[in-house]
């Protein structure tokens, strides 16, 4: 009797889960093997998304895309930390404004950028040439090799104040005994980051890194508010290909067959990567 | 993650359409229009209810950001609006669809509509929407520019050739010539290119639809002569970013000096820069050709799934009498009685009205969509160096020649 009357107070709760996720996630499978009219065609639609060349070339622009962004959100995102750890005056400013691009709307930002990058208005290529670093400006966003490197330095900016943060978390729940038995010991500055920080700090790393990853993989708003995946599919990574499928070419089998590939490699990636990091024996400094 | 994303998109917006549609009551007309006519539309309706006292007609202003997504949504919802503004391109995957009624019963004096406008709502023998609004492209110009270039600006290039030339002589001290789109949304890239394509005696498919052309030597020479404003320097360095708006910002900041656009760029540069010298003309064609343009512009359909469709046809036959179809319009009526009104007498809109007859309809086709993106991929890859017109045409072909199966 008791444990049915659990079961009552949970069920709203399950019967939301169950329409908000597992509905929309078994839905997805279905629309992947069937088409427009919903008969089953087997693995016709992966097929068919498989063919163009583009769709190769928007899973390697996503590894750049997702790689190159977590490489340099975690390196950055830790130096702000342990930065910001120190005392110094205005410390509590500097943490708040640090904070600012992770706060603003991925929309805003990615706008703001847009221009600031523009060829013949960007405030980019008016400093650069003002000072005379450029002789003409640079089309940023126009040429093949510069364009999703702009893309990443912006994904960077936006998320290392996430990192630091968390990672700052982290630095001020180490006691402070470890530091002076260290000092005791002789250690310099570098000795602490490397042999008390870094250590102390890895499982937030590992955890926050998991979350870039994820956010890195669906992430669409900065690369299709500036480029729409241009030029010539420079930027285009998966997720934007899908919703380019779904809601432009109206293609929701298609674009949810690769839904379905998408979500099988990203389930992968994630597992390997709990199981190769987090899941190492405790730390042994 | 992406497909929780679009099922969950789906799962709102029928809720919401859902939400809309159990208000509908008998006799109320839901008109979605677009916010850019929302004063004119406002005052239609009120005319047309104080004629009519049995009939409310309940506007809801839509916007052009997403409209075709959620035109579609709606539709497919079952939930549908009574009439829908809808750019007539999109009106035959409509049809294919089932998602519309026809309205033959309801168009009015048929023989007075813009043939290409009519072609493009037509489908299975059926005229499926109503064109009220058409438009194609000219060329607007800077008479300024053209004089300190020690040209007449009263006399506008007529060919290819006089375009480039103007072009070059225009170009100099951070000005460019001839602007053109290489970026933003793809419509914009293809409304000013495809044009050069069909004055060149190409086309992207042909006739029947069952091959791609695009890199036939008609089509290829002239994407190189598109491509070629910015490979020679008279397209502004931005060119792969710029969309049909950015144009008009350099236009109106002095750093180009012509581009295609629609007459509804004119108001607009005005508002900006009131003492530019603005000239139109028709878009030039190789020499001894005729000029071309994409038609485009908006008709009115009315869902299948519409709770009044009765009272919603009797509201377009209204809309779609000479008097409100110019009345109404942006640009220009698709009724060729209506353009005969005072308001089109302007001058400055001679080269746009004369552009009209030359208005072509785009094909339609189901994958069309990914056919002008495959062919726009290919003239950024040419704008970005990687391939000459030939091979960036040739490989589109082959993307396009995919997508007819």
């Amino acid at each position: 009797m008791r444990s049915n009357a659990g079961f009552v107070f949970v069920l709203p709760a399950l019967i939301v889960l169950f329409m908000l996720i597992a509905y929309p996630v078994a839905y997805t499978g279905v629309l992947s093997v069937t088409n427009e009219q919903g008969q089953f065609t087997g693995l016709q639609n992966f097929a068919d998304v498989l063919r163009p060349r583009v769709t190769t070339q928007a899973l390697w622009n996503t590894l750049w895309w997702v790689g190159g962004s977590i490489v340099f959100q975690v390196i950055l995102g830790v130096a702000a930390a342990i930065l910001l750890n120190q005392n110094f005056v205005g410390r509590a400013i500097v943490r708040s404004i640090a904070l600012i691009p992770w706060v603003i709307p991925g929309i805003v930002a990615a706008t703001t950028w847009a221009w600031m990058f523009h060829t013949e208005f960007g405030i980019i290529n008016h400093m650069l040439t003002g000072v005379g670093a450029l002789d003409e400006p640079i089309g940023w966003l126009t040429r093949g090799n510069t364009v999703l490197p702009a893309m990443i330095a912006i994904n960077v900016w936006k998320l290392f104040p996430f990192v630091a943060i968390m990672v700052l978390a982290g630095l001020q729940s180490i006691p402070q005994e470890l530091y002076e038995a260290a000092r005791v010991d002789g250690a310099s500055y570098w000795d602490e980051v490397r042999h008390i920080m870094l250590p102390q700090i890895r499982p937030v790393i590992t955890a926050v890194t998991l979350l870039l990853v994820i956010w890195a993989l669906n992430s669409i708003t900065i690369i299709y508010a500036i480029t729409k995946g241009g030029p010539a599919n420079r930027t285009l990574i998966t997720p934007i290909q899908i919703f380019r499928l779904a809601f432009e070419n109206v293609e929701f089998n298609q674009a949810a067959a690769l839904s379905v590939m998408f979500f099988g490699i990203v389930m992968i990636i994630v597992f390997i990567y709990i199981r190769a990091l987090a899941n190492q024996p405790g730390d042994n400094q | 993650m992406k497909s929780l994303k679009i099922a969950g998109l789906l799962a709102l917006s029928v809720l919401s359409s859902v939400a809309t549609t159990t208000l509908a009551r008998a006799g109320e007309v839901t008109w979605w229009a677009p916010n850019w006519g929302e004063e004119r539309a406002k005052d239609l309706a009120k005319r047309f209810m104080a004629a009519n006292p049995g009939i409310t007609i309940k506007m809801e202003v839509t916007v052009s950001n997403g409209l075709p997504e959620r035109v579609l949504t709606a539709m497919r919802s079952g939930a549908a609006p009574d009439i829908i503004e809808v750019q007539h391109g999109w009106v035959n995957g409509y049809a294919q669809g089932d998602l519309i009624l026809t309205l033959d019963d309801v168009i009015q004096d048929k023989a007075d509509f813009n043939k290409a406008a009519l072609d493009y709502v037509t489908w299975n023998g059926k005229t499926w929407g109503i064109p009220y609004r058409i438009e194609t492209h000219g060329v607007i110009y800077n008479k300024d520019h053209f004089r300190e270039a020690g040209l007449d600006p009263d006399k506008p290039p007529k060919t290819w050739d006089e375009l480039v030339a103007a072009a070059k002589a225009m170009t100099k001290a951070g000005r460019s010539g001839f602007g053109i789109t290489g970026g933003g949304e793809v419509g914009n890239t293809i409304f000013r290119s495809l044009p050069f394509i069909w004055m060149n005696g190409g086309d992207i498919l042909n006739a029947d639809m069952t091959k791609a052309v695009v890199n036939s030597p008609e089509a290829v020479k002239a994407v190189e002569f598109y491509t070629g404003f910015y490979k020679q320097g008279l397209a502004p360095k931005s060119t792969l970013e710029n969309d049909g708006l950015a144009l008009r910002r350099l236009f109106v900041a002095g750093a180009v000096s012509a581009y295609q656009s629609g007459q509804f760029d004119l108001p607009a540069i005005l508002k900006e820069n009131p003492n530019l010298k603005l000239g139109a003309m028709m878009i030039p064609a190789p020499a001894g050709k005729q000029t071309a343009a994409i038609l485009g512009g908006w008709s009115y359909v009315i869902p299948k799934s519409a709770k009044n469709p009765a009272e919603a046809k009797k509201f377009l036959q209204f809309l779609n009498t000479t008097e409100a179809q110019g009345f109404y319009t942006d640009t220009f009526p698709a009724r060729i009685s209506s353009t005969k009104l005072p308001r089109f007498d302007d001058p400055m809109l001679k080269p746009f009205a004369e552009m009209l007859p030359f208005g072509r309809p785009v094909p339609v086709h189901r994958n069309w969509v990914k056919m002008v993106q495959a062919y726009f991929d290919g003239i950024q890859r040419i704008l970005l160096g990687d391939q000459t017109a030939q091979k960036a045409m040739d490989q589109a072909n082959e993307e396009i020649q995919a997508l007819l199966k």
